[in-house]
C-alpha cells in the first residue's frame, strides 16, 4: 500500500494532532495534504474551488487526480505549488517531507519550487520562453538551486537531461530555440527542466492533453522513465481516465471541489462505489471493444460552487438520488470489506458487485437506422471524392519569391460516403484531415480533383444556385462550440439564420426552430438565451441543431466532442447516433480520438501526410490493422482498464510527423515505420523507392478453396508492402506487469 | 424524417409563448441597464445632454445675439445686462458661447459619427474580401495617413479653398476636411479586429450555410465590433471637438463671423489679464464637453462589452435564472 487517504475528521486522533503540530510524521510520505480548502472571491461571492482535499503521497508512487473541468484538480495543484494569486484564500496544510508549505512567502517557496517539487504544465507551446535557447532554460533551473555548480558541470547535466527525455543529439539541441521543437519535443524539454534537480514530487497537470496520441504515448513513456530515474512521486492530473489507468497507483476522483472517491487504481476501475465514478467510466467509449452499446450520459451540469451544498453535491445529477442524499454532504468513508478504498456516497455499500451502470443511468437503447439493413453497395452515394489534391507552394525570399518546395497537404484522396453511414478520418495533426474537410466545404471549380455532393459535381457547379443547392445537402458542426456561435446572437437568431437564408417565412421558421430544439434535446424556452448562458454540451447541441436546420443529407463533423468533458461528450455522441438513425443522416467525421471514432463510425480512413494509408470497415480496421501506422496509432490509445494497460504491448513511434517538405520519395511512413526498421536492407530499398498503392487484400487461393467459390473482398484497403511485418523491438514497450499491487 | 412535421400541441403553446415575447430581454434594454449602473457615465451623459440643450435653447434667455454690438458696454465684465460680460467689440459673450457650443458640438457629432461609419464599412470590407482589394484599400489608407493634415486644413480654410468658401460656411468646410483625415486609424483597427473575427468559426459557419457576404459583414462582423464602434464614436467626437478648438485657436479653422469655442478661446488668449471672463467661460464649457464625453466613454464600454468585469449584478441575475 502506497497511499492512504483520510476523511476530514472533526476530532483528530492523537497522531493526527501531533502531525498537525509538525512533531510527528505518520509515515514517510513525501507530500501530505490535509484538509486543503481554496476559495476565490468573485463579484458574485466566494467560489469554493477546493473543499477538503486530503492525501499522502509515497516516494516513487503515482497519484492520479481525475475529474471534469471545474472540479478543482488544477487549483489543488497550484495551491500545493503556491502559484495561486494572492487573492485566493487557502487553508489547511501541505507538507513536503514534513515541512509546511502553506503560508510561506513567495520568496521562501522559491527554495522548494523547481527543487524538491516541480511541475509540468499543460500547454508546452507557451511554457517555454521563446527568446532563450532550450539549453539556457535548463541551466537556469540548475543555476537557481545550485549556485556553486560550474558552467561545464551544468552543461553536462543539461545534455544528460535532454538525453534522458529522449531528444536526439542533445548536445547540439541545447542551442536550439523552442520554436525549433515540435509540441511533443517541447513537452519533453519541460519534463527535463522539471526533473533537473531531482525533485521528490513532480506534479503533471494534464501534460498530454494538447498532444497527439502517438506523441502522448511518447511523453507518458518519458514521464515514466523520469520517475524511475529520479524516484520522484508523481501527481498526475487529467480528465482522461485512459491516461491514468496505465500509470497511476492510486486514483482520487474529484467532483465540485471535493474528492468523492479514492482508492487504488484497481478499486476505482473495477469496483467503483460512487455513482459519479461509475458514470464517468461508463461515459468513455472503448477503442478495443467492438460490441456496440450506448454510452452513459450524466445529465445536468456541475453545481455552482458559490453556494455550499447542503446535500450531496452530485445529487442533482445522480439517478439513484433519494431524500437521504439531500440531507448533509456525505464525507469520504471507507467502503466496507476493502482496504483503503473510500467513497463519499451513502449507498457505497450497496453499489458493489455487478451493478450495471447502463441500467442505473438509463442509457438509451442503441438506435438502429433503417439503412443498416440495406447492403452498402445498394445505398446511394451522398459524397464522393475523386483524386482530390491540395498543394501549397512554399516560397522563400522577401522581394523575389522563390519556390523552394511544395507542401502536399492533401495528396490524391478518393473515397465515398453512402446514405446513413458515418465515415471518419483519423490521423495525427498535420496529416491533412482538416484540409480535406475544407476542400469539401470550399467546393469550387478550380479545385484539383472532383468533389461530388448529392450528385452535384464541383466541376459543373459554378453558379450561385447550384452552390446553394449543395449547401442545403451538406452542413457542418464545428469543433469549438463556443467559437462557432456568434456571441451576440440568441439561440433563436442562430437557428433562424440558415432558415432565413433558405427563404422560409417567419411562421415556418418559428415552427422549425421549436422542432429543432426538441430534436437535439434542448428546452424550447431556451431559444431566447445567448450562447454564453449554456454549458459546453448544450452549445454543441445548438451547433448540431443549426446544422440540421435545412434538412441536410450529410453533416460534416469536425472533432465534434473533443472540446467537451467526458460526461457531456457521452450525451452528444448518443445524440449524434440517434439522429443518424432517426433522420437517415450521413456523417463525415474528423477526429483524433479513436475511441469515439470506433464507437460512432461505420467506416474509417487513416491518413498520414496527406494520403490515406488504410481504409475500411471500422471493426475490420481496428481489430485487424494491417498498416504499421494504424497499428501504432491503435496501440497508443490509452484504455480505461488498468490490467489491460499494464500488460499491453505498445508501439512507441520515434520522432514526430516529418515536415511534408522532406517527405520521402517512396512510402511516406518509412522514416518512422517500426516494420521498416526491422527489415533487411534490400527490402528497405523497396520501401524507399516505390510508393505503395492503396489496395485491398485479395483472399488467398487457399481460402477460396476452403469456402468453395469466390469470397467477396473484405472492405479494407491499405498501402503497405509488408503488412503484418515483424516490428522493430526498440520501438516496442511492455510495462512488465510485476504484481498488481496488493492492498 | 420522423415526427418533425406533426403538429404538436406543446409546440403550439411554445409558439404562443414566444409570440408574447415576455422572456426576451431586448439587447438594447440590457445595454441601457448596464450603462445606467455606472454613475459616472450617467453624470457625463447628463452634462453632455444639458450642454446640447443649452446650445439650442440658450439663445432665448438673452435679448442679445452674436452679431449685435452693444456700444455702451464694450469689454465689460459680467453684469445684469450681459450675464457673462461682453467682448472688446461689445458683443454679448453669453450669446457667443451658446452659438460656439452649438457649432462645436455639431462638428464633433458629425465628424465622430460619420468618420466611424466610414471606418467601419471600409475596415470590414478590407477584412472580408482580403487579397487584392485589401492591398489597394490599404494603400489608399496609408497614403491618407501620410498626408499632412494640418497643411491641408490651412490651405482649404484660407487661401486655396476660395472657390469652396463662397458656397460653404467655414464650419462645414472644416467638417469635411476633418472627416477626410480622421477615419484612417479607426479603419485600420477595425480591419485587424475583423480579420481575427473572420477566423472565428461562426463566420465560417455562416459562409458554409451560404449566407451572402454583405449579410455576413452586416450581421456578424459589425455587431461584434459594436462596442469598439461606440467607443470610437465618443472618442471621435472628443477628438473632433479638440481638433476644431486647436485649428481655430491657431487661426486656420473656423473664421469670424462664424463662432466656435476654439475661436472664442483663441481670440481671448492675448487678453487673459485684462478680460479674464473672455477666456475662462469658453474654456470651462470646452472642459465640460470633453470631460462629460470621457465619462460616458467608460460607461459605454462596460455596457457593450459582454465580458466586462462590471457586470456583477447582471451576471448574478442570469445565473440565478439558469439554475431555475
Amino acid at each position: 500500500m502506497s497511499t492512504f487517504l483520510e476523511p476530514a475528521d472533526p476530532a483528530p486522533t492523537a497522531a493526527e494532532r501531533l502531525h498537525i503540530a509538525g512533531l510527528h510524521s505518520p509515515s514517510d510520505a513525501v507530500l501530505s495534504v490535509r484538509d486543503l480548502n481554496v476559495s476565490f472571491n468573485s463579484e458574485n461571492g466566494a467560489v469554493h474551488a477546493v473543499r477538503g482535499v486530503n492525501f499522502d503521497l509515497m516516494p516513487g508512487k503515482t497519484l492520479g487526480i481525475v475529474g471534469e473541468s471545474g472540479s478543482g484538480k488544477s487549483v489543488t495543484s497550484l495551491a500545493i505549488m503556491g502559484l495561486l494569486p494572492a487573492t485566493a484564500e487557502i487553508s489547511g496544510s501541505v507538507r513536503l517531507k514534513g515541512r509546511e508549505l502553506l503560508g510561506l512567502s513567495d520568496k521562501a517557496m522559491c527554495a522548494y519550487r523547481g527543487n524538491d517539487i516541480a511541475m509540468v504544465f499543460q500547454d508546452p507551446l507557451s511554457s517555454l520562453t521563446p527568446v532563450y535557447t532550450v539549453g539556457t532554460q535548463i541551466t537556469e533551473a540548475l543555476t537557481i538551486h545550485n549556485p556553486g555548480m560550474s558552467k561545464a558541470a551544468k552543461e553536462t547535466r543539461a545534455v544528460e537531461l535532454l538525453a534522458m527525455v529522449g531528444i536526439p543529439s542533445p548536445r547540439n539541441r541545447l542551442r536550439a530555440f523552442p520554436h525549433e521543437f515540435s509540441g511533443g519535443m517541447r513537452q519533453r524539454v519541460m519534463i527535463a527542466i522539471a526533473i533537473a534537480n531531482n525533485p521528490r514530487v513532480l506534479i503533471a497537470d494534464e501534460p498530454t492533453t494538447a498532444l497527439d496520441v502517438t506523441i502522448q504515448a511518447q511523453v507518458l513513456e518519458v514521464l515514466h522513465t523520469a520517475q524511475e530515474e529520479t524516484g520522484a512521486a508523481v501527481v498526475m492530473i487529467t480528465h482522461d481516465l485512459g491516461v491514468v489507468a496505465g500509470i497511476a497507483d492510486d486514483i482520487m476522483v474529484m467532483y465540485a471541489g471535493k474528492p468523492v472517491e479514492t482508492g487504488s487504481v484497481d478499486d476505482i476501475y473495477y469496483d467503483p462505489r460512487m455513482p459519479y465514478t461509475m458514470g464517468l467510466l461508463g461515459a468513455v467509449p472503448r477503442v478495443d471493444v467492438a460490441e456496440k452499446s450506448s454510452l452513459v450520459p450524466i445529465d445536468g451540469i456541475p453545481p455552482n460552487l458559490l453556494h455550499t451544498p447542503t446535500g450531496c453535491s452530485f445529487a442533482p445529477r445522480c439517478p439513484l438520488v433519494t431524500d437521504a442524499c439531500l440531507d448533509g454532504e456525505p464525507a469520504l468513508s471507507p467502503v466496507p470489506g476493502t482496504g483503503y478504498h473510500q467513497a463519499a456516497c451513502i449507498k457505497s455499500a450497496s453499489l458493489g458487485g455487478d451493478v450495471d451502470v447502463h441500467e442505473i443511468f438509463s442509457a438509451p437503447p442503441v438506435p438502429v437506422s433503417r439503412f443498416d439493413l440495406i447492403p452498402r453497395g445498394d445505398r446511394s452515394t451522398v459524397l464522393e471524392l475523386k483524386d482530390v489534391r491540395k498543394h501549397f507552394p512554399l516560397t522563400k525570399g522577401a522581394l523575389l519569391k522563390r519556390r523552394i518546395g511544395t507542401v502536399k497537404a492533401v495528396d490524391g484522396l478518393s473515397f465515398d460516403i453512402r446514405e446513413g453511414e458515418c465515415f471518419s478520418i483519423v490521423g495525427e495533426s498535420g496529416s491533412g484531415k482538416t484540409t480535406t474537410l475544407l476542400e469539401i466545404m470550399e467546393f469550387h471549380k478550380d479545385q484539383d480533383g472532383e468533389v461530388i455532393i448529392g450528385g452535384i459535381s464541383n466541376k459543373q457547379a459554378a453558379d450561385a444556385k447550384t452552390k446553394s443547392a449543395m449547401r442545403r445537402e451538406m452542413q457542418m458542426v464545428f469543433q469549438d462550440p463556443t467559437g462557432a456561435l456568434d456571441p451576440r446572437f440568441t439561440v433563436y437568431e442562430v437557428l433562424a439564420e440558415p432558415l432565413q437564408n433558405a427563404g422560409m417565412d417567419k411562421r415556418a421558421i418559428k415552427k422549425r426552430i421549436m422542432e429543432l430544439m426538441n430534436l437535439v434535446g434542448l428546452q424550447p424556452d431556451h431559444v431566447n438565451r445567448f450562447p454564453n448562458q449554456f454549458s459546453g454540451g448544450q452549445r454543441q447541441r445548438v451547433g448540431i441543431a443549426r446544422a440540421l436546420a435545412v434538412n441536410p443529407k450529410l453533416v460534416v463533423l469536425d472533432e465534434p466532442v473533443s472540446a467537451l468533458d467526458v460526461s457531456v461528450q457521452a450525451g452528444v455522441i448518443n445524440l449524434l447516433d440517434k439522429l443518424r438513425a432517426e433522420l437517415g443522416l450521413s456523417y463525415l467525421m474528423v477526429a483524433h480520438d479513436l475511441s469515439v471514432v470506433r464507437h460512432i463510425s461505420n467506416r474509417v480512413a487513416v491518413m498520414y501526410l496527406g494520403k490515406i494509408v488504410e481504409i475500411g470497415e471500422v471493426d475490420r480496421v481496428f481489430d485487424n490493422p494491417r498498416h504499421p501506422y494504424t497499428r501504432a496509432l491503435l496501440s497508443a490509445i490509452p484504455v480505461p482498464d488498468p490490467q489491460f494497460e499494464r500488460t499491453r504491448e505498445r508501439i512507441i513511434l520515434q520522432g514526430d510527423l516529418p515536415s511534408p517538405l522532406d517527405a520521402p520519395k517512396g512510402c511516406n511512413f518509412a522514416t518512422r515505420c517500426p516494420v521498416f526498421a526491422a527489415l533487411p536492407a534490400a527490402k528497405q530499398e523497396h520501401c524507399l523507392t516505390l510508393e505503395p498503392p492503396l489496395e485491398a487484400v485479395q483472399p488467398s487461393a487457399a481460402v477460396e478453396i476452403l469456402e468453395a467459390g469466390p469470397v467477396p473482398t473484405p472492405d479494407q484497403q491499405f498501402a503497405c508492402f509488408f503488412p503484418d511485418g515483424e516490428l522493430d523491438e526498440h520501438m516496442l514497450v511492455v510495462h512488465e506487469t510485476a504484481e498488481p499491487h496488493a492492498p | 424524417m420522423t415526427n418533425l412535421n406533426a403538429v404538436d400541441p406543446a409546440a403550439v403553446a411554445q409558439d404562443a409563448h414566444l409570440e408574447n415575447a415576455d422572456v426576451v430581454i431586448a439587447k438594447s434594454t440590457i445595454i441601457f441597464r448596464r450603462f445606467m449602473r455606472n454613475k459616472t457615465a450617467v453624470a457625463g451623459l447628463a452634462v453632455f445632454l444639458g450642454l446640447t440643450i443649452f446650445s439650442f435653447v440658450g439663445g432665448f434667455f438673452s435679448p442679445w445675439d452674436k452679431e449685435t454690438i452693444d456700444p455702451f458696454n464694450i469689454g465689460m465684465p459680467p453684469s445684469g445686462d450681459h450675464f457673462l460680460g461682453t467682448s472688446q467689440a461689445g458683443i454679448d459673450l453669453y450669446a457667443m458661447t451658446v452659438e460656439g457650443t452649438r457649432i462645436s458640438i455639431m462638428i464633433g457629432l458629425i465628424v465622430g459619427l460619420v468618420s466611424v461609419l466610414v471606418a467601419a464599412v471600409y475596415g470590414c470590407t478590407m477584412a472580408y474580401f482580403g487579397g487584392k482589394v485589401d492591398k489597394v484599400m490599404l494603400f489608399v489608407l496609408e497614403a491618407l495617413i501620410m498626408m499632412p493634415a494640418l497643411l491641408v486644413v490651412a490651405v482649404a480654410t484660407s487661401g486655396g479653398g476660395d472657390g469652396l468658401k463662397k458656397n460653404l460656411p467655414s464650419w462645414l468646410l472644416l467638417i469635411i476636411v476633418l472627416l477626410v483625415f480622421s477615419w484612417m486609424g479607426t479603419a485600420r483597427l477595425i480591419r485587424s479586429m475583423s480579420m481575427s473575427l473572420m477566423q472565428r468559426d461562426f463566420v465560417k459557419a455562416a459562409q458554409y450555410m451560404g449566407v451572402p457576404p454583405r449579410r455576413i459583414v452586416w450581421r456578424h462582423l459589425v455587431p461584434n465590433i459594436g462596442s469598439l464602434l461606440v467607443l470610437d464614436i465618443t472618442r471621435g467626437v472628443t477628438g473632433a471637438i479638440l481638433a476644431e478648438v486647436a485649428f481655430s485657436f491657431i487661426g486656420i479653422g473656423i473664421k469670424v463671423p462664424d463662432v466656435s469655442l476654439g475661436v472664442l478661446i483663441g481670440g481671448a488668449t492675448s487678453q487673459v489679464q485684462t478680460f479674464p471672463w473672455m477666456f475662462w467661460v469658453p474654456l470651462t464649457v470646452m472642459f465640460l464637453l470633453t470631460g462629460s464625453l470621457a465619462m460616458m466613454n467608460d460607461g459605454l464600454r462596460d455596457a457593450f462589452d459582454p465580458s466586462s468585469s462590471s457586470v456583477g449584478r447582471a451576471k448574478k441575475n442570469s445565473t440565478e435564472k439558469m439554475s431555475k
